[in-house]
């Protein structure tokens, strides 16, 4: 057991990173109806301005995940102001969206990478001394859990909080429900819409942060993680706020622990991780689009009562 | 000074070949029939797997050598052997491989009806992303394919018998070019024929179809036949080209290129289509290190980072501007719409 101490140390690591990452991911599809693409970059932009502001700036690791807070967020808002707005009042279709968040994303992405590479940033870390903690069976506890998983539970707290208490949380849950109907209700949607992408960007930037502490970045990190982030999202339903950070553990664990066993005990290639997330896409897209969104206690013991009493 | 800029047009002419019969059959399946396969890499490298796989195997096997690692430098070298001493054996090879690929390419595309019935729009858009990974992460770590990580090199063009390279490649060039003229035109006949009628119904509003008894999964999927099959096409003559077959190759920038393609030119407009294939293989082949070579420029970045932003930026702005593409959608062409414009 103790063998496996690493693989879940990791996989709460990475799971509360992608749920982080997914949670922005869903607000903007609940709120705006576009699968974003460009999301991605928001991870990659926060992560190389928390590497520039620590091993620069030198401004601590608050300081740093502040910046890059800050900065993917008017990142995020500007591809809003700039691009989605104006092809939402234009009428666009969810694909011509997609398509076009796809162009936003290739646009940041290159841009950064030509930034990075004049700069000689193709490759870096964030350098905040990382200790250990605490030692199980081989893998080490280290202060980066400690920061980023209470992290995220916090983000999902005050999220909950700001979805259920504040007056802006019920108007983003009312635009994702129904946009007309919100808009007829009085509620400003172009103010709701803009805290929306601000909060999307910003947690993606604070994920990034994170993970340049992990491992070295590149221009490409935000969109190799993009795939996990689709999965942990879509697994959550999509537009669901609990499915989201559900989703972002499970995609988290089974990227870790997944490969683990498969390669463990069936001597499958840890190069086929990618899959596990590729599946997840793939297999709640065509039989279960609601994701884990919909799955309660009640509804698995009916189901198993169907499938026994068959 | 003396610029060779024969492989720059020869290069040109077989990228322009590629990618108008993949805007073609994209066009097929998104601008008629309005499924968007954002899955197309995965049927371009169906093509190319085929190809490669079959082409390789066969060689081998005429050459008689056995022992030989498939995969090593030493098997190409005997490839390209047997290819210069059997002419007839390699231009019956790459006509196989065509075969077999527009076969196998219309199988998987037969497969993708399946969610393609399910989802629509933009969630049928990802999930045929995640098929493109799917194949690839697949062909990359799975060796027998085409060598996994490494690729399959040793892949003979199939006019390297006529001796000198830069001629073999022109000529093969040409071959590619008509084959793809060849399907523009096809591709013409066919959706100003009844079944694209049919297909553009469907597109606008599949209920009012199937109310006329249009059985339209069937139409749906028959069109993702066709569109997978070309793409499986455009992959074997883009292996014999490059004449190495490498699963990283095929990544989903090459599906947005191709989208881009089509949206820029005009969806549904096949006119469009080759002005859009135009204007992208253009950006694509003149920013490569080695053209800007040619003009003596040298910048201190990848170039390939230029070709990226700028396809991007023409995305967007097709989106914001001009949404229907620089030539939009035209009345069809019926023997009895040509009538009536004689008369009038």
């Amino acid at each position: 057991m103790l063998q496996l101490a690493a693989p879940l140390l990791t996989a709460l690591l990475l799971g509360s990173l992608y749920t982080l990452m997914a949670l922005g991911l869903t607000m903007t599809y609940a709120v705006t109806s576009i699968p974003n693409f460009a999301h991605a970059e928001f991870v990659t932009i926060g992560a190389y301005i928390m590497a520039v502001a620590v091993n620069f700036g030198k401004l601590g690791l608050v300081g740093g995940l502040a910046s890059a807070f800050l900065f993917a967020a008017l990142v995020a808002l500007a591809t809003d102001e700039l691009v989605f707005k104006k092809l939402a009042a234009l009428g666009a279709t969810p694909l011509h969206l997609l398509t076009a968040s796809i162009g936003v994303g290739l646009v940041l992405r290159y841009t950064l990478s030509i930034v990075a590479d004049l700069k000689g940033l193709l490759s870096v870390k964030t350098r905040v001394v990382v200790n250990p903690v605490a030692t199980i069976g081989q893998a080490y506890l280290t202060t980066l859990h400690l920061w980023a998983v209470p992290t995220t539970l916090a983000v999902v707290a005050v999220l909950h909080l700001v979805f259920m208490k504040t007056k802006i949380g019920k108007a983003m849950r009312a635009m994702a429900s129904n946009l007309d109907l919100a808009r007829v209700s009085g509620i400003n949607t172009t103010l709701v819409r803009r805290v929306t992408w601000v909060i999307a960007g910003g947690l993606a930037g604070v994920a990034g942060g994170f993970w340049s502490v992990y491992s070295p970045i590149n221009p490409e990190t935000g969109w190799v993680a993009l795939l996990w982030i689709f999965a942990a999202s879509i697994l959550g339903g999509f537009r669901s706020f609990y499915g989201t950070v559900l989703g972002g553990y499970v995609v988290g664990f089974s990227e870790s622990l997944g490969i683990t066993f498969l390669s463990r005990y069936l001597g499958v290639n840890v190069a086929y991780k990618p899959m596990i997330a590729l599946l997840i896409i793939v297999v709640v897209f065509l039989w279960k689009p609601t994701g884990l969104a919909e799955v309660t206690p009640r509804g698995l013991l009916e189901s198993l009562k169907k499938a026994v009493g068959r | 000074m003396g610029v060779d800029i024969l492989p720059l047009v020869t290069s040109i002419v077989t990228f322009y070949g590629i990618y108008l019969i993949l805007a073609l059959s994209f066009n097929i399946e998104y601008g008629f029939a309005g499924q968007p396969n954002f899955g197309k890499v995965f049927f371009y490298s169906i093509g190319a797997y085929v190809a490669g796989n079959f082409t390789a195997n066969m060689l081998m096997r005429a050459s008689g050598v056995t022992g030989v690692d498939f995969c090593s430098d030493l098997a190409a070298e005997v490839r390209f052997k047997v290819a210069m001493s059997k002419p007839w054996l390699i231009i019956a090879l790459f006509l196989l491989s065509l075969l077999i690929a527009a076969a196998v390419g219309g199988v998987f595309g037969y497969l993708t009806s399946y969610p393609a019935l399910r989802l629509s729009g933009d969630f049928l858009a990802i999930v045929l992303l995640a098929f493109g990974e799917i194949g690839r992460v697949f062909a990359r770590n799975y060796t027998p394919l085409v060598c996994g990580v490494y690729g399959l090199s040793g892949v003979p063009n199939p006019l390297v018998w006529i001796g000198d390279p830069r001629m073999a490649r022109l000529a093969y060039s040409a071959i590619v070019l008509a084959i793809a003229f060849g399907m523009y035109l096809l591709t013409e006949r066919l959706v100003n024929s009844p079944y694209g009628r049919l297909l553009k119904s469907i597109r606008d509003d599949e209920l009012v179809s199937s109310v006329m008894g249009k059985v339209t999964p069937r139409v749906k999927g028959s069109a993702l036949i066709i569109g997978s099959s070309m793409a499986a096409v455009a992959g074997v003559l883009y292996a014999f080209y490059v004449q190495t077959v490498v699963a990283d190759d095929f990544i989903p920038i090459v599906t947005f290129v191709v989208v881009t393609m089509v949206m820029l030119g005009g969806v549904a407009n096949n006119k469009g289509t080759l002005l859009g294939a135009m204007v992208m293989t253009l950006m694509d082949r003149l920013t490569r290190a080695s053209f800007l070579r040619i003009l003596g420029i040298s910048v201190g970045f990848d170039i390939s980072y230029v070709r990226y932003i700028v396809t991007g930026l023409l995305i967007i702005l097709i989106l914001m501007v001009k949404p229907e593409g620089l030539i939009s959608e035209k009345p069809l062409k019926t023997p009895a719409i040509e009538e009536a414009e004689k008369l009038s």
